[in-house]
């Protein structure tokens, strides 16, 4: 039993000094973060903005020992888990020093601050957020983006990548989720009360039978071919626009 | 009796107590000699005038007095009573306050109601400018985009209850050409969709198409612009179908929207 508790102490000890973490106070304002490649951002009821690396142990260039890395911006790693972070007051920017690959890291946010995350490079991966109650710019090419428990509002947009939106029990006006080639898949409370438009050009669009869509009168001339859904659930309210050029949209309920 | 008896009458009774000057007093006995009927009328004043400086001493009795008292007291009981007869001058009174109440009601309303009508016109005049302050402040918010983008929706809806607005269409004009968000720049090439009949918003939107970079936004115009029949955007089709950076997508959006235009 004793051995048991000192093994894993140690096991705690070691993995509080191997996970890397860099922590700013902050209780409001936005997080900008661009061009991180491998990041999943969580809310929580703190006081400070907590960067972690989820790498690991990762095999330590002895070269670089006793160096910094700078980059191509002018922009030097001052978290020691491969991040720039610079407070601007009421803007806080993130960087990545790597341009492909980059550490794996982890984004815990207080409540109040909001979350602005923008993608360009062919070099990403899954951009993933939970537990989040406040707002949420998302601006990728390449990446899929995953929202996980989130009430919005939110400003999602994606090239290339899918959208996965699973919304808490409530949800936040406004609503805007496209993408040009993804699918977007989207779950709401069965009660949400929304002004629901959907479009698609060359994909079709999905509907959980339980969610009633009052769809817009169109008078008496109906089109066909259209490739637009607008309608209310449960009498109307909070705009919800969800788009995809090229591929389907999913409404689940909760 | 007439004027002239009058007068002479109460000259007697001057010169009866003495209190004429002497010219006066000879004239009087001239009169009184050569007239019988001033004679006449002197000897019945003097006769008179005696009998009311003995009264002088008469004190009026006991019993009188008790008897006017009376009388009196009867007198003002019946004037009392008089006064609850309905159409006493009272009552004239209340009548004509009502009246004037009703009166002076009634135009104080007819103009508080002219000065609400006016407030309210003035009032509502002035939720618009608010309004549009708000949205216009709400549309320049650079901390959030989805505040900016309750702005422009809010552009759409207030100039929905009214005419086309220059301001607001400039501002929405301005933020689909330079906000820093997709979604917002789509929300706004939406609400301008609404006034895709004026001129110069059709010109904004073709002039939009070269400004634009994310496909997102580029498709959404394009698609815009060909449900609109806009036939002068075949050149910036062409320059994206032409444009080795265009996304294949976005080319295949611009191909469609030639084939469908002519």
């Amino acid at each position: 039993m004793k051995k048991q508790i000192v093994a894993i102490a140690l096991l705690i000890i070691s993995t509080g000094v191997f996970a890397q973490e860099f922590k700013l106070p902050k209780t409001s304002g936005k997080l900008l973060i661009s061009e991180v490649n491998n990041v999943t951002i969580e809310g929580y009821d703190g006081k400070e903005i907590v960067f972690s690396s989820m790498d690991g142990i990762k095999e330590k260039d002895s070269r670089a020992q006793g160096l910094r890395a700078v980059s191509a911006m002018g922009l030097e790693d001052n978290t020691g888990i491969g991040l720039s972070v610079q407070d601007k007051g009421n803007t806080v920017e993130v960087y990545q020093m790597k341009k492909m690959d980059g550490p794996k890291v982890k984004i815990m946010v207080p409540k109040g601050v909001t979350v602005s995350y923008s993608h360009t490079s062919p070099y990403g991966s899954n951009i993933r957020f939970k537990n989040i109650s406040n707002e949420i710019e998302v601006s990728t090419v390449h990446n899929s983006v995953h929202l996980d428990n989130v009430t919005g509002p939110l400003a999602v947009k994606t090239v290339h990548g899918s959208i996965d939106v699973i919304f808490g029990s409530t949800i936040n006006n406004p609503i805007s989720i496209v993408s040009v080639h993804g699918p977007v898949d989207v779950t709401i409370p069965v009660s949400t009360k929304a002004n629901l438009s959907m479009t698609t050009s060359y994909g079709e669009m999905f509907v959980d039978p339980s969610i009633k869509i009052e769809f817009e009168d169109q008078g008496e001339w109906k089109k066909y071919g259209s490739n637009k859904v607008s309608g209310k659930l449960n009498g109307g309210g909070l705009d919800m626009k969800l788009s995809s050029t090229h591929n389907s949209i999913y409404l689940r309920k909760k | 009796m007439n004027m002239e008896q009058e007068k002479l009458a109460s000259r007697i009774i001057d010169y009866i107590g003495g209190k004429l000057n002497e010219t006066d007093k000879q004239l009087i006995e001239q009169e009184l000699v050569k007239s019988s009927e001033a004679y006449k009328l002197y000897e019945q004043l003097k006769e008179v005038m005696q009998v009311m400086d003995s009264s002088k001493e008469l004190e009026p009795s006991a019993k009188l007095r008790n008897d006017f008292e009376a009388f009196l007291r009867a007198e003002t009981e019946q004037g009392k009573k008089s006064k609850t007869v309905f159409f006493s001058t009272t009552w004239y009174k209340v009548a004509a306050a009502v009246a004037l109440l009703l009166v002076g009601g009634g135009t104080g309303y007819w103009i508080s109601q002219q000065n609400r009508q006016q407030n309210e016109l003035m009032a509502l005049q002035k939720e618009i400018e608010e309004t549009r302050r708000l949205v216009l402040a709400q549309m320049n918010n650079d901390q959030s985009a989805s505040q900016r983008m309750l702005g422009v929706m809010a552009a759409y809806e207030s100039v929905q209850a009214n005419k086309p607005d220059d301001e607001i269409v400039e501002a929405l004009v301005t933020s689909m050409n330079t906000d820093s968000n997709s979604n917002v720049r789509l929300a706004a090439v939406e609400a301008l969709s609404k006034f895709a009949a004026e001129e110069k918003v059709r010109k904004a939107l073709i002039e939009s198409l070269s400004k634009q970079k994310d496909p997102v936004v580029q498709i959404a115009l394009i698609q815009l612009l060909v449900q609109i029949k806009e036939k002068d955007v075949m050149k910036s089709l062409k320059q994206i179908i032409d444009d080795e950076q265009s996304l294949p997508a976005v080319k295949d959006e611009a191909h469609a929207g030639i084939f469908k235009l002519s």
